[in-house]
């Protein structure tokens, strides 16, 4: 049977969790498996990512400037070895920025009052695109 | 508020009312769905004096200032205490927040808060590799004393109330340092701080401290503004935190101290949404439950306990990025329904919520703005405007009734500490179903889900003004932040005694450890130099805590 969909949903500080638990619910229910990352830092993303072997990264941006935020989780998953698995951002992202971070290779944003469902099918697209491109073996 | 007979004839007179209307609204297309407030309250179309017929002017509604409080804390309303125009700020370093507070106060601001980058007081200091691109971004940074200097510099504390955005008892430190060198004496010294109620000794210890020591400061607080805004409904915000202050009160009471010598230093911090009369409604209804609860339940005596006094910041999710310029004039109808309902002190959320960090031209509109309606409606004018509307006063009793069936839920697990993982689901489903509504068009957002322009002339307008103005006009992070504020940590760490400090952080660390009140040797050990990251360091090391992302120990509790 085919896996679930393996989804890293993080968040970079304590409060204003209301984006977090929406986005984590939603996923849940379209059939997404959410690893619930908490907050983390870039690097403690990255080991998550990694032990958890997901296939798409989800960083929910509040506290953090994403211009200087998102390099530094590119640059440790690069060194990490996971530097193709997708990153999708959601929250306050200036636009100024967002040119900035799609040209980084962040596959997708997603302002405020983007409809949920949106949100699911490009997640499914982008992940089962990174799925395809990266089988994983046997014993994983 | 009628005799029984008067109400026969009016029930008679009402059910015939109630028939041409249904025959009315059966020929119009979809009129007779049914209408639900914001919160999902079920309205009819309708109300007379029927609808509040058990309510009783003297005992339910009374006098401003007089129990139960429904019209106003105060005798005098707006008439004798202005409306506190209170801006959030939080720029940069502690030297650009101070600029924005005087530039603020230039315009006529009455009041200061400042919100810290890390509210949590849990973070690693600005030099420390996980906290990169977090400084002084969501807010103003402060790591040290020497921050809170120069943030407090030229601000007469005795004149402008601050209130600090943030619940760690570092911040407090430095207020009291501050004050102190200032010459100001303690048993006079105000202001207050988002100390909200919670089960973690930094919360309690400093309710303890100031309640002895400084008695005027505001400590304890109920941050429902941000509840709310994590999805929950009017009823649950009133509910979750009186439920909230009772456990706290719990707390302090096992402590030995009475019920009057802490609850007159406990403020609100409210939320005021799109749904006009339930928001304006929910305030009066909060006053009577607040001062009816304490009252009845916990015996309190001294008038001043009974005084729900609250802060309110307008409601945010219903700000959109699409057609920025809307958000003046929603936040404008959120902050008229504040007033009417008669709060104390009020933050106007700016236009630019949706895209960025408020910039000096959107946060002054956000102080005309209640300018505005302050000096030129005539809304401040009358206490209590909407008191005695049938609609207005059968909400607030529906929302009274709804809050305090779920304080007797939250009771019955033991109080809201015990209850605080229930509290938490309870808005997580609500803000799952208020996201729903928004999906599937059944709350309606302007420029969201209806009436969407394809070629946004309002973010165009906006763009044009960004390219062309001499001023900031959408926020930009300045990454530079960061080298300015590693060498105003690194002037703190050179020009400290290292001794003095160790001695002052081992006297701190073994109180944490033994649970006493950390409040004597944490401002010792702040005027020696400790900085907020040593102190999350050493609350990790006493409560062996092992912290996650950029804090050294667990954050603060939150619901929301």
């Amino acid at each position: 049977m085919e896996k679930e969909l393996r989804f890293l949903l993080v968040r970079d500080d304590y409060y204003h969790q209301r984006g977090y638990w929406v986005i984590a619910g939603a996923m849940r229910d379209a059939g997404i498996e959410v690893i619930l990352g908490g907050i983390q830092t870039p690097l403690e993303t990255v080991e998550t990512a990694v032990q958890e072997d997901v296939d798409i990264i989800g960083c929910r941006i509040m506290q953090g400037a994403p211009s200087i935020v998102i390099p530094v989780l590119f640059d440790k998953m690069k060194e990490r070895g996971i530097g193709d698995v997708p990153v999708i951002l959601g929250g306050i992202i200036p636009e100024k920025d967002e040119r900035l971070l799609r040209e980084l290779g962040v596959k997708d944003i997603f302002h405020p009052h983007t409809p949920l469902k949106t949100i699911a099918e490009r997640v499914k697209a982008i992940g089962d695109d990174y799925k395809k491109r990266n089988p994983k073996t046997e014993e994983k | 508020m009628c005799n029984e007979d008067v109400l026969k004839e009016l029930k008679i007179l009402q059910e015939k009312y109630e028939e041409e209307l249904r025959r009315i609204l059966s020929k119009i297309p979809d009129a007779e769905k049914e209408y639900v407030t914001f919160s999902g309250l079920t309205v009819k179309p309708l109300y007379t004096p029927y609808d509040i017929a058990k309510t009783d002017f003297l005992q339910d509604i009374s006098f401003p200032g007089q129990y139960p409080y429904t019209r106003s804390v105060f005798p005098a309303g707006y008439l004798s205490r202005r409306l506190n125009i209170r801006q959030v700020t939080g720029v940069g370093t502690a030297e650009e927040t101070n600029k924005r507070w005087k530039f603020l106060l230039s315009h006529g601001a009455s009041a200061l808060s400042f919100v810290k980058d890390d509210g949590s007081g849990a973070r690693a200091d600005s030099d420390d590799e996980r906290v990169k691109g977090l400084v002084g971004r969501c807010g103003v940074v402060l790591d040290t004393l020497y921050d809170y200097e120069t943030l407090f510099d030229g601000i007469d504390m005795t004149k402008y109330p601050v209130h600090m955005i943030t619940s760690t008892a570092y911040a407090l430190a430095c207020y009291l340092i501050i004050a102190e060198k200032r010459g100001i004496d303690f048993k006079k010294l105000r202001g207050s701080m988002s100390n909200w109620m919670r089960p973690e000794n930094e919360c309690i210890d400093m309710l303890e401290y100031c309640t002895r020591n400084v008695p005027l400061f505001n400590i304890g607080y109920l941050d429902m503004r941000n509840v709310r805004e994590g999805g929950c409904t009017a009823a649950q915000e009133i509910a979750f935190g009186v439920a909230t202050a009772m456990a706290g009160s719990d707390a302090l009471i096992a402590k030995g101290i009475g019920i009057d010598d802490f609850l007159h230093r406990v403020t609100w911090f409210i939320n005021s949404g799109p749904d006009f009369f339930e928001e304006a409604a929910k305030f009066r209804a909060l006053r009577r439950v607040w001062a009816r609860i304490f009252r009845e339940r916990y015996n309190a005596k001294n008038p001043s306990s009974l005084l729900c006094r609250m802060h309110c910041q307008t409601f945010a999710p219903t700000l959109t990025k699409q057609q920025p310029f809307n958000n003046l004039i929603r936040s404008t109808i959120y902050a008229l329904a504040a007033i009417m309902g008669g709060v104390q002190s009020l933050h106007v959320n700016s236009f630019d919520e949706a895209l960025a960090i408020p910039t000096e031209f959107s946060a002054l509109l956000s102080v005309r703005t209640q300018q505005i309606i302050d000096l030129e409606t005539g809304v401040t004018d009358v206490i209590d405007p909407l008191g005695g509307s049938y609609y207005v006063e059968w909400l607030t009793n529906k929302l009274e009734e709804e809050a305090i069936s779920i304080i007797d839920t939250i009771q019955s697990m033991g109080g809201a500490f015990k209850a605080w993982d229930w509290m938490c689901n309870e808005i997580r489903k609500a803000a799952m179903r208020s996201q729903e509504e928004l999906d599937t068009g059944k709350r309606l957002l302007v420029g969201v889900n209806t009436l969407v322009d394809e070629d946004d002339i309002q973010t165009r307008a906006l763009k044009v003004l960004d390219e062309h103005a001499d001023f900031e006009c959408i926020s930009e992070y300045d990454p530079a932040v960061l080298d300015r504020q590693i060498a105003r940590l690194n002037k703190v760490k050179k020009e400290r005694d290292e001794v003095k400090l160790k001695r002052a952080m081992n006297v701190l660390l073994e109180v944490l450890r033994a649970g006493e009140n950390m409040m004597p040797p944490l401002i010792e050990a702040v005027k020696c130099g400790m900085t907020q990251g040593e102190f999350a360091g050493l609350k990790s090391e006493a409560y062996n805590q092992a912290g996650e992302g950029p804090y050294l120990c667990s954050p603060p509790m939150t619901l929301a």
